[in-house]
């Protein structure tokens, strides 16, 4: 990691910290005007993320030195891009105050990672795994999005059904809004999650002779990959809407952070590095 | 003496003011059994379904104003209690001022609403068609309206009018965002969902659906708005499809169950809902808002969103109360100066005569003149004439407006000798 990225990524991480403080402030004080600004400054922080992946990519030892700093840092940079565009795509600013406390999170986990040590096997590097890495993040990002949009679904509802008009009521989006960013996230995260796992199946179909094993890391990722496909299946069949949705991607979304973290802590796997 | 009795959305609950408005509903018979209790000498009632009023012109005794308050309990079937904790009464300048406040629309529920007014208007006349009547009404209504009209066109308080419409309207943006291509159903085709469908179209709905027990003024309402008018037995059809729901039929029991909302929820495909009862008595059974997906608003829940409004409004309704307060003072006053009135006509039509009688005495004379000096000569008597009896009026006017008139009249009519 040269001086230059590790600059980007000090500048990337301060940004990121005053994005997060000023919406939350934005909720607090209840101005949609600051979180227009943290926006603004949360586009910088991801700007400035591409800048520093893209120096990562280009850097010959770039790719060996994948490690758990340019993981998370790559998780973070992926929520942001993922919210932007949706905010850009539904214009609900306000999410960025429930979204960014999750990006500043992974910036913390990055921060706290010894730089350029790589995690990634000598016999795992190949081209199938960065693909298959970028899509399963890219899709969770997009999950955490579905859940943010839910949790702040379940908020609003619960204002509205108390019949209490309150300035966050009218601070939160509509709940019509809300649902369809839950919608749309689970509607791409899916099958870039999807892809992402089948780049994974593919490479180690080839590159493991004994086949892949049951790594508590994949188990995980199968359930999370098949409870979301259950949720978008009786979204799309089913037709679950609203409140119900909500409740079930925020159930969702906490469980398999707390599996996640278990797995994390008390196993060694085959995906050590993330 | 001017006195008003009734109750309103602050004093009485739903409950009651549905008690009280189901008692009320053969409002002709009602002013009939109002004018001839004993001591009331004029009287008109207010039903709307935020108020329930009654303004007579009493004799002033104790008594009648408890018989008043006793007829208007028996007429809601109110316990004891209920009429003493619910029911206010106003007499005299109080009375007045509250009547300009209510036309004025500073006393309703959702300030600054234009349907008062109209209300106050229709009251006036079914009262006019009883003949229930007289002089003190006829014209203390006649300034209400002034009152009203005053505070719409000098105060911003109308500008942007928060009605409960209006407050609906705002709820169901917060539901669906943009209102654009949902589908509106009005269960019953009065006033106020004509408003209601009016300020929804303003904000982008396209399709309206009116259900009424009568088709003819459904499909009145169906051609104002290009929508569609059906009868109420298509109503489980139309609740599927729709996404806004605004009830106010005069129905008084349920119109739409809870249970009926449960079946068609998944004909629906749990699509968002909103519900909004306007109905006094409520036509939604109120659990029909526990459904999932489903936001059930009655009348009283949409106090909230009037009150995001209120403080917006405040140094409005300041304003308009300095013109209230202006308009009464100008009443009360204008009250007691009719007292002096017919003593000022008389005065001047005494010296009037006077004058016109000296200058037909000289008409010999005046003749031989030209005619550019007698119109001189005239002017001259009339000026001196209105010189003279200047202050004498004004004095009267005065007097009368600050301490009543019975002294100076009578002073007055003595030394012109007026009564002889």
């Amino acid at each position: 990691m040269s001086s230059m990225e590790i600059i980007l990524f000090k500048l990337a991480f301060a940004l990121c910290t005053l994005s997060t403080a000023g919406y939350l402030l934005s909720l607090l004080i209840k101005r949609v005007a600051l979180a227009k600004i943290s926006t603004w400054i949360l586009v910088i922080t991801a700007g400035l993320l591409t800048i520093n992946l893209f120096l990562s990519l280009i850097n010959p030892a770039g790719y060996v030195q994948l490690g758990s700093r340019e993981f998370f840092s790559f998780c973070a940079w992926a929520i942001a891009v993922a919210y932007l565009v949706i905010q850009i795509k539904t214009k609900t600013r306000l999410l960025g105050a429930f979204i960014s406390p999750f990006i500043l999170l992974l910036m913390i986990a990055a921060a706290g990672q010894e730089a350029g040590r790589s995690l990634v096997p000598e016999d795992m590097r190949s081209w199938l795994t960065i693909v298959h890495l970028v899509l399963v993040i890219a899709g969770e990002a997009l999950f955490v999005l579905a859940s943010c949009a839910g949790a702040m679904f379940i908020i609003q509802n619960s204002l509205l059904k108390h019949k209490k008009s309150s300035r966050m009521s009218r601070l939160l989006p509509a709940l019509h809004d809300l649902d369809r960013i839950n919608y749309l996230c689970l509607l791409w995260g899916f099958p870039v999650l999807t892809l992402g796992l089948f780049a994974g199946v593919i490479f180690a179909g080839f590159t493991w002779e004994r086949g892949w094993s049951a790594d508590p890391k994949i188990i995980w990722t199968f359930a999370a990959w098949a409870t979301y496909g259950f949720l978008l299946h009786q979204r799309l069949a089913v037709g679950w809407k609203g409140i119900r949705m909500a409740v079930m991607s925020c159930a969702v979304f906490i469980l398999f952070l707390l599996s996640y973290s278990g797995v994390r802590f008390c196993f060694s796997t085959l995906h050590d590095f993330i | 003496m001017i006195t008003l009795i009734g109750l309103n959305y602050k004093t009485a609950p739903l409950a009651v003011r549905e008690k009280l408005f189901a008692g009320c509903q053969e409002e002709n018979n009602l002013l009939h059994e109002l004018i001839v209790i004993e001591g009331v000498q004029e009287a008109m009632f207010l039903a709307t379904c935020n108020r329930i009023e009654v303004l007579t012109c009493i004799d002033g005794q104790a008594q009648t104003v408890q018989k008043l308050r006793d007829f208007l309990a028996k007429s809601g079937s109110l316990t004891k209690k209920e009429s003493i904790d619910c029911l206010y009464t106003y007499f005299g300048e109080d009375a007045v001022r509250h009547l300009f406040r209510v036309a004025s629309s500073l006393d309703s529920l959702v300030m600054g609403e234009t349907q008062i007014l109209g209300q106050v208007k229709n009251a006036y006349r079914q009262a006019l068609g009883k003949n229930s009547t007289g002089a003190v009404i006829n014209r203390l209504l006649h300034r209400t309206f002034r009152t009203a009209k005053r505070v719409r066109s000098e105060t911003a308080i109308a500008v942007n009018p928060v009605s409960v419409s209006f407050a609906a309207v705002t709820l169901a943006k917060k539901i669906f965002g943009s209102l654009t291509g949902k589908k509106v159903l009005l269960i019953g085709a009065g006033e106020m969902a004509e408003l209601t469908g009016m300020h929804l179209i303003s904000s982008g709905v396209t399709e309206i659906i009116i259900a009424n027990r009568s088709p003819a003024q459904a499909l009145m309402l169906a051609e104002k708005f290009h929508g569609r008018a059906v009868s109420l037995e298509a109503l489980e059809e139309e609740l599927i499809a729709a996404d806004i729901v605004i009830s106010s039929t005069g129905a008084p029991a349920y119109i739409v169950s809870a249970d009926l909302i449960r079946q068609i929820h998944h004909q629906r495909k749990n699509r968002l809902l909103f519900l909004i009862d306007i109905a006094v008595p409520r036509d939604i059974d109120p659990l029909a808002g526990s459904v999932e997906n489903v936001y059930l608003y009655n009348i009283d829940n949409l106090q909230d969103i009037v009150d995001e409004n209120m403080n917006v409004r405040k140094k409005e309704a300041c304003k308009a109360e300095a013109i209230v307060e202006d308009e009464v003072k100008r009443y009360i006053s204008w009250i007691k100066e009719l007292e002096a009135v017919p003593t000022i006509i008389s005065l001047r039509n005494k010296v009037e005569g006077i004058a016109q009688a000296e200058i037909a005495k000289a008409a010999p004379w005046l003749t031989t003149m030209k005619d550019e000096e007698r119109r001189k000569v005239e002017a001259l008597v009339n000026a001196i004439v209105n010189k003279l009896l200047h202050n004498p009026v004004a004095a009267l006017k005065e007097e009368s407006a600050d301490f009543g008139s019975a002294h100076i009249t009578a002073v007055t009519r003595q030394l012109f000798q007026l009564d002889e």
